[in-house]
């Protein structure tokens, strides 16, 4: 793959034998969102490893979950550290729970991701509307022919549970 | 899984301690700060070059390793070991310097950190950190302008404060109480009083955390030394006894931590359990505690593990006073790292050790004689009277601490 891929000033590298990210880059380009599911125990993983987690199985196989989710929790980057991202404050980081797998396999665990929750044009959610328990679902950002970056828009989903967002 | 104490309690000291100046521009080499300061705590504990035989030293690519600062000193390695870390590696390094000198590989270790905090390589990622190119786990959150130790913590804060209703005003008291302990202390930084008001109207970093939330970077070095308590017993101070450690704990899922829940549970949750059996004591014996305070939340996160107060009572424990100079249980009596200067937990450690000796190193004339007013008004005196016991809780990031309960 052409490397590196540039995007906001940073080099972004995820060579031929990054036996992590190069194929999950690649569904990401043909926007599905995959997590790695063990082939034992069934239960699935973010961001790719090697091994479950879980049972310590070798064997897994890129499994495409639905993109929904809620926002689990969240920060607003008001003074940007990458030059690259100077632009974009305030931007918000969102850790979004997916749906699948919720509280498994014990209570607090679950899958959650990480990503900037963005407008149909990519460009930053309004802080006023990032908000814990918010619905969201995975967008993708194409970077390049072989690479996209996953994020979250809102959805018109009602929230989960109690919404909540710092107070002003 | 439990781990088994091995008996060590009281078995080693650390005999001395050294730091440079606290600058932003210390216009010399981490080289030049290591030698000064490993120099002051080899002078502190009375010792001579030749009587230290090991070292120890953590740094992420910033800082000068063990072989050149030991041969500016004329020490001759029986055991010497550079390594990768940052927060949480004070204690986790004190710990495995015990285990060196138990295994018969050495007798007395120094410790030390020195970087260019802010003048070379930024400790808060600004500059050439934050031009690194991004692969491997980190592709999981800098491309999306996650990279700073505020912008990796942020997340956990937010929710401590939806779980537990938390704000920004009483997490706003461990800045203005590290401020009024820095009032105190001749080598802060910023030796300036602040109120909860000052904090909530600094601007805003990342949000919940403003700028006042935020520890200080800075151009440091920092040394602390342990041997055996037999040899400390010969040596220049009352010896300073390590009850228990335990050294760089972590919760599960540490290649993404935000996985396992509760998020607004950190590490201490897990280390409590090494080393308080360890020093067979529990929180409420402590009377210091030295948080690792590079955020204000980071502090209340850390007490409330390590059971200082109930967990989501943080918020509350940190505003009441109990964590002030005068208080029931004084917390960062330098003023650290929010206000005395970024040293990676070193300081802490060090202010700890002083507290223990009496000998604090404040406005009092007589200081290093041990004799104090007990004024805790600005520029006066920080020495906890009779304090027997102290704790420090070493944080690397949510997920990763380390922690350490020395006595008198």
């Amino acid at each position: 793959m052409p490397q590196p891929v540039q995007y906001r000033g940073m080099a972004l590298i995820v060579p031929d034998n990054d036996s992590e990210w190069k194929e999950f880059y690649e569904h990401a380009r043909a926007h599905r969102l995959v997590v790695r599911k063990c082939k034992a125990c069934g239960l699935m993983r973010y961001p790719p490893t090697h091994a479950c987690p879980w049972c310590m199985e070798l064997g897994w196989t890129w499994h495409e979950v639905s993109g929904s989710g809620t926002i689990y929790s969240y920060e607003i980057v008001a003074h940007a550290i990458q030059p690259g991202f100077k632009e974009m404050t305030p931007y918000a980081v969102v850790l979004v729970e997916l749906d699948e797998q919720r509280g498994q396999p014990t209570p607090d665990e679950a899958l959650r991701v990480i990503a900037n929750l963005v407008k149909p044009d990519f460009t930053p959610e309004a802080e006023a509307n990032v908000a814990i328990g918010r619905r969201v679902r995975v967008v993708f950002q194409d970077l390049a022919d072989h690479m996209a970056l996953p994020q979250f828009g809102l959805t018109d989903e009602p929230p989960v549970g109690r919404v909540w967002r710092l107070p002003e | 899984m439990v781990v088994q104490s091995r008996g060590l309690r009281d078995r080693y000291c650390i005999v001395g301690v050294g730091e440079t100046e606290y600058s932003r521009a210390s216009g010399r080499t981490t080289r030049a700060m290591a030698v000064e300061a490993i120099r002051k705590a080899i002078l502190d504990a009375g010792l001579k070059a030749a009587d230290v035989d090991g070292m120890l030293d953590y740094q992420g690519g910033d800082s000068t390793l063990a072989n050149s600062v030991a041969s500016d000193l004329g020490i001759r390695f029986n055991f010497y070991m550079d390594v990768m870390g940052g927060g949480s590696s004070t204690e986790a390094l004190v710990g495995l310097a015990m285990g060196a000198i138990e295994a018969g590989m050495c007798n007395t270790v120094a410790i030390y950190r020195s970087m260019n905090g802010y003048s070379e390589f930024r400790i808060g990622g600004t500059g050439a950190r934050a031009a690194q190119p991004v692969r491997g786990l980190d592709l999981a959150q800098v491309p999306y302008g996650m990279r700073s130790a505020g912008q990796n913590f942020a997340p956990t804060f937010m929710r401590h404060m939806y779980e537990y209703g938390t704000t920004s005003a009483q997490v706003a008291h461990v800045r203005v109480t590290h401020s009024k302990h820095a009032s105190q202390n001749p080598k802060a930084l910023l030796k300036q009083r602040v109120t909860v008001q000052d904090v909530l109207a600094s601007r805003w970093i990342v949000k919940p955390l403003h700028l006042l939330d935020c520890c200080l970077e800075t151009d440091n070095a920092t040394c602390v030394i342990v041997t055996s308590a037999e040899r400390a017993r010969n040596l220049r101070h009352r010896p300073v006894y390590i009850m228990g450690v335990a050294g760089r704990v972590s919760k599960p899922r540490l290649d993404f931590h935000w996985a396992h829940g509760p998020i607004s549970r950190v590490a201490g949750y897990y280390a409590k359990d090494i080393i308080f059996p360890q020093a067979g004591i529990g929180p409420e014996d402590v009377h210091v505690t030295g948080s690792y305070d590079a955020f204000t939340f980071t502090t209340m996160l850390q007490l409330e593990e390590y059971g200082f107060c109930k967990k989501g009572e943080g918020g509350a424990y940190v505003s009441s006073g109990i964590i002030e100079l005068g208080g029931k249980r004084p917390n960062n009596t330098s003023g650290s790292h929010l206000c005395e200067g970024y040293t990676h937990g070193m300081s802490m450690v060090i202010e700890n050790v002083r507290q223990l000796r009496g000998t604090v190193d404040d406005y009092c004339p007589r200081a290093a004689e041990g004799v104090h007013t007990y004024d805790y008004s600005p520029g006066r005196c920080r020495q906890v009277k009779d304090a027997e016991i102290t704790m420090n809780l070493g944080w690397a990031m949510p997920a990763t601490g380390s922690a350490l309960i020395m006595r008198r």
